[in-house]
């Protein structure tokens, strides 16, 4: 009996330490409130991205805080019930709420990530933004897709802040916390006047950009927005008319950009089977290789042919950073990067294998221009920037990761190169192949711009952000999906559009 | 036959020395096993291994059966060399490692091949009672499996395994009648620590900033029939198994698996052990498992064959 005693006690040992291993995980950064490192008095004569003027949306002057209107406002946020879901909400969004806004979008990428199934007869449905709640669903949050929504959400929240801050100190009406000593915020406090609530204006954009390219989130983003709005009052910062007004702004700015979306080209980026023939064709005439997709049953068509036409933001036009064609297959400088992908097949190290699956980024996933703005979003809490900073950190890095997807796409689609497994017979890969052509890499693309112009913005960061550049390209030739000469062209016509897009931020005034 | 008992000799060496090198186990085998109700005495030892054929053409997306043609057949297969030992007469132990190889026989994903799991059980004999009707018995076992190499359990459907450390507990009842024919049932629960992906962003009902993954602790019910045939040279048994995730997520439509997910499955199992009374102290095994049932996994048909030598590591006395 002494065994089965012992025998108990291991299970129950045992048991305690496994039940208490099991926790919750991040589902984004984490960070405590902190003291902005500036406040940028001067941001609301920033030059926007697509406003005529900082007051093209019309904002009122607030009443005085020596009305009885703004006394009562004042007296009802003061005596606002704050219960333990406001206090959840109020550490949750913080006092950089664009932080979470960032986060949701990445959600919501990875969430639409995926590609249609098949139907029984082999055929494939498409996503119809017409009706979206029919399976497939829209939208196909694939990389074009997802690095376009955070561009617009992005351009859009900093054109959101460069307005508000405009209002704030053209009205200077100072914070409850500055009219009243007692106030006791919940984060840091700072001079920035309160009139529009920039927060607002953030949680009203984020919510019609959002609403717009992920139709079924309508609901889930209204309810995040109003959640937002509230912590406004309960963190002890706002007064009503504060959110009223940056709410307003929000709706306004948000329609200016949905306006540009409708008819930047996205729409006729996916094509029919007859297009996209056509576009094998030619390249097939004009170089004498083609792509095709290599799934059972096969696809009919890639992601996007068109998508290298869409409107770009930076970059003055697609042929300006086109690269030069790729080698011919069965060339020499094809068959040597062939050879390297043979070296690795089967034969990863442990560390190559690692760097494969860190950068995948694939279907499911927030895809790599997500990854890009985790690391934006890293560095701008490190930096400890105000929502103004934070807002044109993300709107350059993804106006400049939206013109990699474009001039990438571009490129894929006018070379329309095989795939290393379409070329390689027999060859096996450890990640999956993406349903595209294969020069220029998608990912070397995107990681060069994103790197070029993040090291602009974070000079002291430079050499971190273009090692992870490098390595982000490097991982596609280890995960036997592209040849190495698709990443080298990627991550030189990148750092080309990363170039263009820097221009633009150094004219728009905020240095 | 004393004759041949001298050329075995040999044999028997050469046995031992390979499967001390490979012993493996694998909870699906029905043969004195962690999960079986024999027992050996005290200084016995078995030496055994197992392979396993294991294929399928369908899994449940979520609990949609479908096929995938990039995918084509998955196989499986699965060499398992184990030890086992009598401590005394109601304590056993058993070791084991198993060798998985796999391959999609469609697409382009490779394969892997490698050591899974190394796993340590032990079984004890908690109630014997013996009328002269039949026999009435409950054991209990726990073991502990952690991973032998670092495969990466995120590569679903063709990574070796689950990539965790395993703590599992059973009880099992069994009752034989003294015409050979028995009755038993078994319950477990195994706790699993988490494992580490590769990447450190993943989707399971929202994003999750982390590489390490929840893997679900499983109930595991099974109840099998079975009888011992002529002067117990035979064993005959059927049997089912139902495994049942005690939490997690669905594979998302047309995306791959991960290890986050709600694995069930029930699986049928019928399979024959001979014990050649020519060659004491061996027995052959071969089984045959088809899973009916499940979610978050292949459809698997699996074959499995066995050999295992058992022998006192005591001189025997003179009777």
């Amino acid at each position: 009996m002494k065994t089965l005693k012992y025998t108990i006690f291991l299970i129950t040992l045992l048991t305690i330490i496994f039940v208490s291993c099991s926790k919750d995980y991040p589902t984004g950064s984490e960070f405590a409130p902190y003291s902005f490192s500036g406040i940028d008095q001067n941001g609301g004569n920033w030059k926007p991205i697509l406003l005529t003027s900082s007051e093209q949306i019309v904002i009122d002057a607030p009443m005085s805080t020596t009305s009885d209107t703004y006394k009562a406002e004042f007296e009802a946020m003061k005596s606002m019930i704050v219960n333990g879901e406001d206090q959840e909400a109020v550490a949750y969004w913080g006092n950089n709420p664009i932080i979470r806004w960032n986060e949701i979008a990445r959600d919501l990428a990875a969430k639409y990530n995926l590609t249609p199934a098949p139907n029984a007869d082999g055929t494939y449905p498409s996503p119809n933004a017409a009706n979206p709640n029919i399976y497939p669903y829209f939208p196909f949050a694939h990389p074009p897709y997802a690095c376009r929504a955070f561009a617009y959400l992005s351009t859009a929240q900093l054109d959101g802040m460069i307005a508000a801050w405009h209002y704030k100190y053209k009205y200077n009406r100072p914070a409850v916390y500055i009219t009243d000593k007692t106030i006791q915020a919940a984060y840091p406090t700072n001079d920035i006047p309160s009139y529009p609530s920039d927060g607002a204006v953030i949680a009203a954009v984020s919510r019609d950009i959002l609403s717009s390219l992920f139709p079924l989130e309508k609901q889930f983003l209204k309810e995040k927005a109003d959640e937002m709005n509230r912590t406004l009052l309960a963190a002890r910062i706002h007064v009503e008319s504060d959110i009223v007004a940056g709410d307003s702004l929000g709706r306004g700015i948000a329609k200016i950009f949905l306006k540009r979306a409708s008819t930047d080209g996205m729409s006729k980026a996916q094509v029919s089977k007859k297009v996209s023939d056509s576009l094998r064709a030619e390249a097939l005439a004009r170089f004498g290789w083609e792509w095709s997709n290599q799934e059972s049953p096969q696809r009919p068509v890639g992601i996007a042919p068109l998508y290298g036409k869409l409107k770009l933001w930076s970059v003055p036009n697609v042929e300006s950073v086109r690269p030069l064609p790729p080698p011919a297959p069965g060339s020499a400088e094809f068959n040597k990067a062939a050879d390297e992908l043979r070296s690795y097949e089967g034969n990863l190290t442990n560390e190559q294998r690692r760097i494969a699956n860190w950068w995948s980024d694939g279907l499911g996933t927030y895809t790599p221009p997500g990854h890009w703005n985790r690391f934006a979003t890293d560095n701008i809490i490190k930096y400890k920037m105000n929502p103004l900073r934070s807002a044109r950190v993300y709107a350059y890095l993804n106006m400049a990761i939206q013109d990699a997807g474009i001039s990438c796409w571009d490129a894929k689609y006018y070379y329309h190169y095989p795939r290393p497994i379409q070329v390689m017979n027999g060859f096996k890969t450890i990640l999956g192949t993406p349903n595209f052509p294969a020069y220029t890499s998608g990912h070397s693309t995107f990681s060069a711009a994103a790197a070029t112009l993040l090291s602009h913005i974070f000079p002291a960061e430079k050499t971190q952000f273009d090692k992870m550049a490098h390595e982000a390209s490097e991982s596609r030739i280890y995960g036997g999906i592209h040849f190495r000469f698709d990443c080298e062209a990627g991550l030189e016509s990148g750092t080309k559009v990363g170039e263009f897009t820097i221009q633009k931020a150094i004219a728009d005034g905020a240095k | 036959m004393p004759s041949v008992i001298p050329k075995l000799s040999n044999f028997i060496g050469l046995f031992i020395l390979i499967f001390v090198v490979l012993w493996a186990a694998s909870p699906r085998i029905q043969a004195q096993t962690p999960s079986d109700a024999l027992m050996m005495k005290k200084s016995e030892m078995c030496v055994a291994t197992f392979y396993q054929h294991d294929t399928w053409d369908e899994y449940w997306e979520g609990t949609l059966l479908r096929n995938n043609l990039n995918i084509g057949t998955l196989t499986r297969t699965n060499i398992m060399p184990m030890l086992a030992y009598g401590i005394t007469d109601k304590l056993n132990v058993f070791i084991s490692l198993p060798y998985i190889s796999t391959s999609a026989s469609g697409g382009q994903m490779a394969g892997v091949s490698g050591f899974q799991d190394f796993s340590v059980f032990a079984k004890y004999k908690i109630i014997n009672l013996e009328k002269t009707s039949g026999s009435f018995q409950t054991f209990g076992t726990v073991g502990y499996s952690l991973p032998a190499t670092s495969y990466l359990s995120d590569y679903m459907p063709l990574n070796l395994g689950l990539g965790t450390n395993e703590l599992s507990a059973r009880v099992i009842i069994k009752y034989e009648h003294k015409s050979g024919l028995y009755l038993r049932g078994s319950f477990a629960y195994l706790y699993r620590t988490t494992t580490e992906a590769e990447r450190d962003f993943y989707y399971a009902d929202k994003g999750i900033y982390t590489s390490t993954m929840d893997v679900p602790n499983t109930t595991t019910v099974d109840g099998a029939l079975g009888a011992w045939l002529f002067d117990r040279s035979i064993q005959l048994e059927v049997g089912a198994v139902k495994n049942t995730a005690q939490s997690g997520d669905d594979i998302r439509r047309q995306n791959a698996p991960q290890p986050t997910n709600k694995m069930d499955m029930t699986h049928l199992n019928a399979g024959i052990r001979f014990f050649p009374k020519f060659l004491k102290g061996f027995s052959i095994i071969a089984g045959y498992t088809q899973v009916v049932a499940g979610r978050n996994v292949g459809k698997s048909t699996i074959l499995t064959g066995g050999l295992t030598y058992q022998f006192s590591t005591k001189k025997q006395k003179a009777q």
